[in-house]
């Protein structure tokens, strides 16, 4: 019937929400429910969530620019409604994300909800994205859990590699800068002890010298008081 | 003598990460057992086991000091998400004196880090005067900043480091 059509129509452009929505507002105005259309929404903001939220890791920060415009992109399509808990196995993805039914919040909210969430998906898995429009349902039950077992493509792999890569860097920083640390310490003591012994052999060399002159005083027998008698 | 960019505790980024940069005005001495603590020396936990001898300088006996000793780098250096953790906390040291004429209000608890190489920073600040300090409810997400903040303890007057991993690591890496 025509609840099923749409719903195919749904599935293939769950990408593309704007124009799905549109093309259906146009075919039969008097049809479309709040239901349908809740649902194009729906499927459309879970199906950017999914992605977005398998990467559970902060993101660097320096990713976010270039991010901002596809996330605003998404954010002023035309998804007047709010996007309330979904009912389905989802929901977890969601109320992850938004914790409550919001209206769409400005970018700067939203970006720092998802601040701790892989942004870079966005980018990578585009083409996974548009690949797949049919496996969505599935894949979304897999979605929190999809990282091991799920994500064997490249992107997902590259994007580990790049992680654990980055986290090698910083540990050899790590390793370079407490090598580097105590090597200026032991510098810096070398250099407090040379002065230190410099001076202590100065000292001990006057010491010796006061010593010996008053020894060389006393050598010659010299009368210290005269008897009376 | 403000310090300079190749100090160690620069280098070691304690400056940074657990404390602002200070001039040195006071000597601190740290010693475990026969060893004298330099910066970035490595110590293991068995080696860490009970208290230092702690020596403090200055001239004036009326000042007294706190020392603190923070991990800045738990659970892990590479993940470092719980710094900081509070290991010892004497207050009331009069100059010239040690920790052991203090007043102890956190007990020296052994460094014993699960995994990486932590460094376990020493640092001593001046009080304002007598029984100022008080001990924070708990040794975790302790905060040496704010620590100095509440109480009125300013910078430091000195501060050394040393780095510190379990008894069986190796170095850090994953075998």
């Amino acid at each position: 019937m025509l609840s099923s059509a749409k719903h195919n129509k749904i599935n293939h452009s769950a990408f593309s929400v704007s124009s799905s929505s549109s093309s259906s507002q146009g075919q039969n105005k008097s049809q479309v429910t709040m239901e349908e259309v809740w649902k194009e929404i729906n499927l459309g903001s879970l199906h950017y969530h999914r992605q977005v939220n398998i990467g559970h890791e902060p993101m660097l920060k320096n990713q976010n620019p270039n991010n901002n415009s596809i996330f605003q992109d998404f954010l002023n399509m035309p998804l007047k409604q709010q996007p309330p808990l979904p009912p389905s196995s989802s929901s977890s993805i969601v109320t992850a994300l938004y914790g409550s039914p919001l209206p769409i919040p400005p970018p700067a909210t939203v970006l720092s909800l998802n601040s701790g969430v892989g942004f870079k998906f966005l980018d990578n898995t585009d083409t996974l994205v548009a690949s797949n429009p049919n496996s969505f349902e599935g894949s979304a039950r897999f979605g929190c859990f999809g990282k091991k077992r799920g994500q064997d493509s490249d992107g997902s792999r590259g994007d580990r590699r790049h992680k654990r890569m980055i986290k090698n860097r910083e540990s050899a920083a790590r390793s370079r800068a407490r090598k580097q640390a105590y090597t200026n310490e032991l510098e810096l003591e070398i250099a407090h002890l040379q002065t230190e012994n410099a001076r202590l052999e100065r000292q001990h060399e006057q010491l010796k010298m006061a010593e010996a002159t008053q020894h060389q005083v006393k050598k010659t027998l010299q009368r210290s008081s005269t008897a009376p008698f | 003598m403000a310090m300079s960019r190749r100090d160690p505790l620069v280098v070691g980024s304690v400056v940074g990460d657990v404390l602002d940069p200070f001039t040195r005005l006071v000597s601190l001495r740290v010693t475990y057992g026969q060893r004298d603590v330099t910066n970035g020396l490595d110590l293991r936990s068995s080696q860490v086991l009970n208290k230092p001898m702690v020596e403090v300088g200055g001239e004036d006996l009326r000042k007294f000091y706190t020392l603190v000793m923070v991990d800045p780098d738990v659970p892990s250096p590479s993940n470092p998400h719980l710094r900081e953790y509070l290991h010892w906390l004497v207050t009331d040291i009069p100059a010239t004196t040690g920790t052991a004429f203090g007043n102890e209000l956190v007990c020296y608890e052994c460094p014993r880090p699960p995994s990486g190489i932590h460094r376990m920073v020493l640092i001593l600040f001046r009080q304002l005067g007598r029984q100022t300090v008080y001990a924070p409810g708990w040794r975790q997400q302790f905060t040496t900043r704010e620590f100095a903040e509440i109480y009125n303890l300013g910078l430091p007057v000195a501060a050394t480091y040393f780095n510190c991993q379990r008894e069986n690591g190796c170095g850090g890496r994953r075998t």
